[in-house]
């Protein structure tokens, strides 16, 4: 997001504490070690991740703590390319012999994919960068007392059953990771970045008939502390969950048809990140995800051409904006975060892919962009998104404003269930609250919506766009990619935007 | 780091040792998992990562604490109990607690082979290769990962409850798609030994499905009769057994609530054709002996003969319910016929042979909607004959009125899951099915 300021590489005055068990030099030991065996064995190039992260995670249902869980976890990654060929190997322990043994290892899974490595892999060259960068953040998740956590949680489902909900559950996640890159080339990066994501869903039932109606949450995940969680609002927050819980129950259904729609940011970024964040991952338009995540209905030959959206399109990559997900100074290939900064769609026109090591020079492009990412140091490090963001209109517009430019339409609030083809075309994405707009009024809640589309259609309908006032960042901890499946936490920001003509369907009535 | 049954005792026991709670729980796993990608007919990425974590749980004054840690060396040992033990006395008491489970009788569940267990990487490169070669045979793109897992988990109480799995696993999926990128099939496998794993049936599957030239047809949104093949089946039965919670039943916020309260337990809410079974002693699908919380699995029917006999439970709510604890089950058997698919074909005026879906999700939870796509392989049926490839679609269909709606189904046959997502996969029939609600036309291939 390229509207705020990037943090500093290094940022001394962070109050989280270093949770590594292992001091400076014996990283750079131990990496000295895994490397040098890597390069007397005859790999051209290796890399080596070594890792601990930190992990909380608290569930609370109706009047119970149901679980409380500290998850802490250590290990190492040492890729290897030998004769062309990948070799990885990762595992828990951290001592010099465990690391050659997995160079060892990763040595003769190159040596075993040979026979099938038709063509070798090829890098490009890398800067070589020494670096220390912590993610600021205010207080840290892991000091604040589970007391105080496990509080929080049973006052956020007391405020939603005292305001309507029959039930509720509550749950907070926390997660730090501090992960210690080095490569063949002479790199030495040392991070952490910490990530907290509350929620809760509340439920009203209507016993007589059997119905039942929930709204979850519409606090985003963040790259962020305790504080975060702390002051954003969620007890309160969970008493209007409460009350539009028991209203969906009454509520109008969604009439399907054909609407203007105002989508708010709590929805809007999961439609970025499904129909722009996927669809443009190099790696799937180059077929490597073929058989498990999909491809991509974009190709290298529509650079530049592709009309993705409207002239109010323009989606931007960045791995800096202040309290993202995936913000962070250097990708897991050890680019910098300058890398991540640019353009996926640019007044409606695709531009940039996203691309991770190795994979530039497949479209004739010189460099990676820094998009790289392994949810474990166990994990081969893959093709992941970076922060993916609409920019505002820089024209003066509020919600107000797309509203009032509305005569029959629908506003979309909070993500609901959601499902894309696999090259990222067909999507239908559910939502938590749905508003009839009539005559450029906001006016009465309606039930059982979701809308349906095709990524570009969509896109090129997008006719307004909120200004910078109304921007909201979201995402998730969670989007899955890859075989084995893997991880990764992602932010999308948008402001509101209008789109014309959405097929919106009714969930109960209109399968 | 894969342990042996009295080494993962072992280090139970120390850690039982330095509790000094009321009771306390300690869960133990980890083993090896390697895994292989290939694309266009060569390598991308490949993986060998050697896992390791350890659970415990304090319980004090009906406050459980927990903490997990992938090391397990005594310090880190004794610092992981003190941390769970801390964070017990920090939380409110659980109006719900419930003690850790004493000994339980398990069965057997056969899920572990000494060679599959022992495969490198070599090995799975060796079933890339095949699928590679099938591709360039028949002139189609191949794409795929095979994966092997040895894996073990244990689970240890105070209360003097020590229960050990092991289990090895391999799988193998292939995508063919033509050479003009405008169409695709699939095929995979998952199984607990090797000598099990066909790669070349695989192989030859994927690509045959894979090997076609002519334009996919385009078909309307409606309602079609569809032909399921056993993946496809799984997916969507996969989702009617995970909203099976008593809980959620009980409290009149499920599918399976009836209204005015209660759950539908006993209630025929399906074909009669329909049963679901979970069995650790089943030979195509075993689930674990091990259940959640250290529960035993058993063989038991969730639905049988179209009437919902079972739900899942757990041991707080059970306590609370005066009911049976019975544990999620995540391989589970639906029963099958002795309709072959080419039977199910020739029996089917206009309608649709799907592959497998993607991307399934429960729109509405209270009439089970799920939506999704097909992929990977969809032909149009005509006059009992398949007459083309068939582009894919998105589905928007109630699994109640799906389930009800069975007109034959296919012999048993074991699924496809990754190795490592879960241990083990569910086995299906191959299914027809009349009504299925395909609501918008997808160009995704």
């Amino acid at each position: 997001m390229a509207a705020v300021a990037a943090p500093s590489p290094i940022e001394a005055s962070c109050r989280s504490r270093s949770a590594f068990g292992l001091n400076h030099v014996l990283l750079y030991d131990l990496a000295d070690i895994a490397l040098t065996a890597a390069r007397q064995s005859g790999a051209s190039y290796a890399d080596l991740r070594i890792g601990e992260t930190r992990r909380e995670y608290a569930l609370a249902k109706d009047g119970r703590l149901e679980n409380f869980d500290e998850r802490e976890s250590q290990g190492f990654g040492v890729r290897v390319l030998l004769d062309g060929c990948w070799g990885f190997y990762g595992a828990r322990r951290l001592d010099p012999q465990s690391l050659r043994d997995g160079v060892e290892r990763a040595l003769e899974n190159a040596r075993a994919v040979k026979p099938i490595q038709f063509q070798p892999i090829e890098l490009e060259r890398l800067p070589v960068h020494e670096a220390e960068w912590i993610m600021p953040m205010g207080v840290d998740p892991f000091e604040a007392q589970a007391s105080e956590k496990a509080d929080l949680l049973l006052s956020i489902i007391a405020s939603a059953r005292d305001h309507g909900a029959d039930f509720c559950s509550a749950s907070i996640s926390a997660a730090c990771e501090e992960r210690f890159f080095a490569n063949s080339l002479g790199s030495r990066i040392h991070q952490t970045r910490t990530r907290v994501a509350p929620s809760f869903q509340a439920t009203a039932i209507d016993r007589a008939s059997g119905r039942f109606a929930t709204r979850d949450c519409l606090t985003p995940a963040r790259g962020a502390g305790w504080d975060y969680v702390v002051g954003a609002g969620l007890i309160e927050e969970a008493a209007r969950a409460g009350e539009e819980a028991r209203a969906k129950l009454d509520a109008k259904p969604v009439a399907p048809g054909d609407y203007d729609v105002v989508i708010d940011p709590t929805n809007l970024w999961l439609t970025i990140h499904e129909t722009v964040g996927h669809s443009t991952e190099l790696d799937r338009v180059l077929g490597w995800e073929a058989n498990f995540a999909g491809t991509s209905f974009v190709k290298p030959s529509m650079l530049d051409e592709l009309r993705f959206g409207s002239e109010l399109m323009t989606i931007v990559a960045d791995r800096a904006q202040p309290g993202a997900l995936a913000t962070i100074g250097y990708d897991d290939d050890g680019a910098p975060a300058e890398a991540a900064e640019f353009a996926i769609v640019e007044k409606g026109v695709f531009k940039n892919f996203q691309m991770a090591l190795g994979q530039a020079h497949l479209i004739g492009l010189s460099h990676s962009n820094g998009c790289a990412y392994a949810d474990s140091p166990t994990t081969f490090p893959i093709q992941r998104m970076p922060n993916i963001s609409l920019m505002p209109n820089p024209q003066k517009c509020s919600f107000d404003d797309l509203v009032s430019d509305v005569e029959n339409g629908i506003y979309v609030v909070g993500a609901g269930s959601w499902s894309i083809d696999q090259q990222r075309d067909n999507f239908q994405f559910g939502g938590q609250l749905f508003y009839e707009i009539k005559n450029g009024k906001l006016g009465d809640l309606l039930r059982d919506g979701a809308y349906q589309g095709r990524t570009t259609q969509f896109w090129n309908s997008l006719a307004g766009l909120g200004d910078a006032s109304a921007y909201h960042l979201d995402g998730t901890f969670t989007c899955g990619k890859a075989e084995p499946m893997q991880v990764a936490p992602v932010s999308h920001g948008s402001p509101p935007a209008l789109f014309r003509n959405v097929r919106v369907l009714n969930t109960s009535d209109d399968a | 780091m894969f342990l042996s049954s009295d080494d993962a005792k072992a280090i139970a026991d120390k850690v039982l040792a330095y509790s000094k709670a009321d009771a306390c729980t300690v869960q133990i796993e980890g083993g090896l998992d390697q895994s292989l990608r290939f694309a266009r007919g060569g390598a991308t990425t490949n993986l060998a990562s050697a896992e390791a974590s350890l659970r415990v749980s304090s319980h004090i004054g009906r406050r459980i604490g927990s903490c997990s840690i992938s090391h397990f060396d005594d310090e880190a040992l004794a610092a992981a109990v003190a941390r769970s033990e801390e964070i017990a006395r920090m939380l409110p008491v659980d109006p719900d607690y419930v003690a850790p489970l004493g000994p339980q009788n398990y069965g057997f569940s056969n899920r572990y082979d000494e060679a599959t267990a022992n495969l490198h990487l070599d090995a799975l490169a060796d079933a890339a290769a095949r699928v590679i070669k099938e591709g360039a045979r028949i002139g189609v793109d191949t794409f795929g990962c095979a994966t092997t897992a040895r894996r073990f988990e244990a689970f240890a109480t105070s209360a003097s409850l020590f229960a050990y799995e092991r289990r090895s696993e391999i799988d193998l999926s292939a995508t063919a798609r033509n050479r003009a990128d405008a169409w695709s099939g699939w095929a995979g496998a998952h199984q607990f030994s090797a000598d099990r794993l066909d790669a070349e049936q695989i192989a030859r599957v994927a690509c045959f499905k894979g090997a076609h030239d002519a334009t996919p047809v385009d078909l309307e949104p409606g309602a079609y009769t569809v032909i399921l093949e056993p993946d496809a089946t799984t997916e969507l039965a996969f989702w009617l057994m995970r909203t099976m919670e008593a809980r959620a039943a009980d409290e009149g916020r499920s599918s399976f609530a009836r209204p005015g309260g209660g759950a539908l337990i006993g209630e025929k809410l399906f074909d009669e054709k329909l049963t679901i079974r979970v069995d650790p002693a089943d030979p195509l699908a075993p689930e674990a002996a091990v259940g959640f919380e250290g529960l035993p699995h058993r063989a038991r029917a969730f639905v049988e003969n179209g009437v919902l006999t079972t739900l899942y439970r757990s041991r707080a709510w059970a306590q609370k319910t005066g009911s049976e604890p019975i544990p999620f089950a995540r391989n589970f058997v639906m029963s099958g016929g002795d309709a072959s698919i080419d039977d199910m074909v020739r029996s089917v005026r206009r309608g649709v042979l799907v592959t497998r879906f993607w991307y399934t999700n429960i729109v509405e939870r209270k009439n089970l909607l799920l939506t999704g796509l097909t992929r990977d392989g969809n032909f149009l049926i005509e006059n009992g004959r398949i007459v083309a490839p068939m582009r894919n679609m998105r589905f928007n269909q109630r699994l109640g009125d799906l389930f009800s709606n069975i007109k034959a189904l296919g012999p048993t046959r074991r699924t496809w899951r990754a190795a490592g997502d879960g241990g083990g996969a569910p086995a299906a029939p191959a299914m027809l099915v009349e009504g299925f609600n395909f609501s918008s036309k997808s160009s995704g291939i």
